[in-house]
């Protein structure tokens, strides 16, 4: 682990990162003001985009602000598992409500 | 202090057979239960949103301002950095920039939170207010309960702050207590990650 620590990103590599998310962030909103002004097809497209950009962003935040790529995989097992039941919970639950199709 | 801020000098006591500090290991599965509680809140949300409520009903979506989010939601990704910064210069042992960071991350925390109540306000302002649909109250109920997070982080991070103020430097538990509160705010701005995509973004 004391190695693991010693692996940890240093400032200028923090703000590299934060600069990734930020375009991110533009790219999101650029995206947003596309869905906008397109029709169901393009809806397709940019909706599964926000969702891959959304995830990209959680991942770096995740890996990289909170250490997760360098802790020891308990922690991540802990983490992971909390997030993919909650999310498999939740998106049952809206399939069986009828808010988003699965299928 | 760079073992400690890594969970490694806080002497056997706080070690399990994980090999993980117990207060660590709590925060991460605290963090995971958080996804829950969270998921709850936006599926409650997701279920309202398309619905229909009348004829002359008002809705969220019609009054999101998404520059003024997207701006926020910046802010919010920001203050990560600087709160990461400040991890990274207690593990330095470097405790001028230590308390710097954590007062810069505490002011964008409250920079978030007063655009968060600067928004309400005006939602309010055009009528819609907590009990006009099912659609508002999970609306102001995810965000509220967000907020809510946001202001709890910002009282640990000026507690601390305010700590290293008065003693000059952090000691070693009040490093573990950096890492707790970094993780803690962290999480904060990935669940704001999700919401600004799945209730903002997503219409």
């Amino acid at each position: 682990m004391a190695d693991r620590a010693h692996h940890h990103p240093q400032p200028r590599q923090y703000v590299n990162i934060a600069i990734v998310l930020a375009v991110l962030t533009a790219a999101e909103v650029a995206l947003f003001y596309l869905e906008d002004g397109v029709d169901a097809i393009g809806q397709a497209v940019t909706v599964p985009a926000l969702l891959i950009l959304s995830a990209l962003k959680f991942y770096l935040v995740v890996a990289m602000f909170m250490h997760l790529r360098f802790e020891k995989p308990l922690l991540s097992r802990f983490f992971t598992t909390g997030a993919v039941l909650a999310g498999g919970l939740y998106l049952i639950t809206l399939a069986a409500l009828g808010a988003v199709v699965l299928f | 202090m760079a073992e400690l801020a890594h969970g490694h000098g806080d002497g056997p006591a706080h070690h399990q057979v994980t090999g993980i500090d117990n207060r660590k290991l709590g925060m991460w599965v605290f963090l995971s239960s958080e996804f829950l509680f969270f998921g709850a809140l936006i599926n409650n949300y997701l279920l309202f949103k398309g619905r229909d409520f009348g004829p002359g009903a008002l809705y969220p979506v019609e009054l999101y301002d998404i520059p003024f989010t997207s701006i926020s939601s910046f802010v919010l990704l920001m203050s990560s950095l600087t709160m990461v910064l400040a991890h990274s210069a207690l593990a330095r042992n470097d405790q001028e920039q230590t308390r710097t960071w954590l007062f810069a991350t505490a002011l964008l925390g409250i920079v978030f939170v007063s655009g968060q109540f600067f928004e309400f306000g005006e939602f309010i302002l055009h009528g819609l207010k907590l009990n006009v649909n099912p659609a508002a109250s999970a609306f102001y109920m995810l965000t509220g309960f967000h907020g809510v997070h946001v202001i709890i982080g910002v009282l640990m991070l000026m507690v601390l702050a305010f700590k290293s103020l008065r003693t000059g430097s952090l000691s070693e538990t009040e490093g573990m207590n950096v890492e707790l509160v970094g993780l803690y705010w962290h999480f904060v701005d990935i669940i704001w990650i999700v919401i600004f995509v799945l209730v903002y973004l997503i219409q």
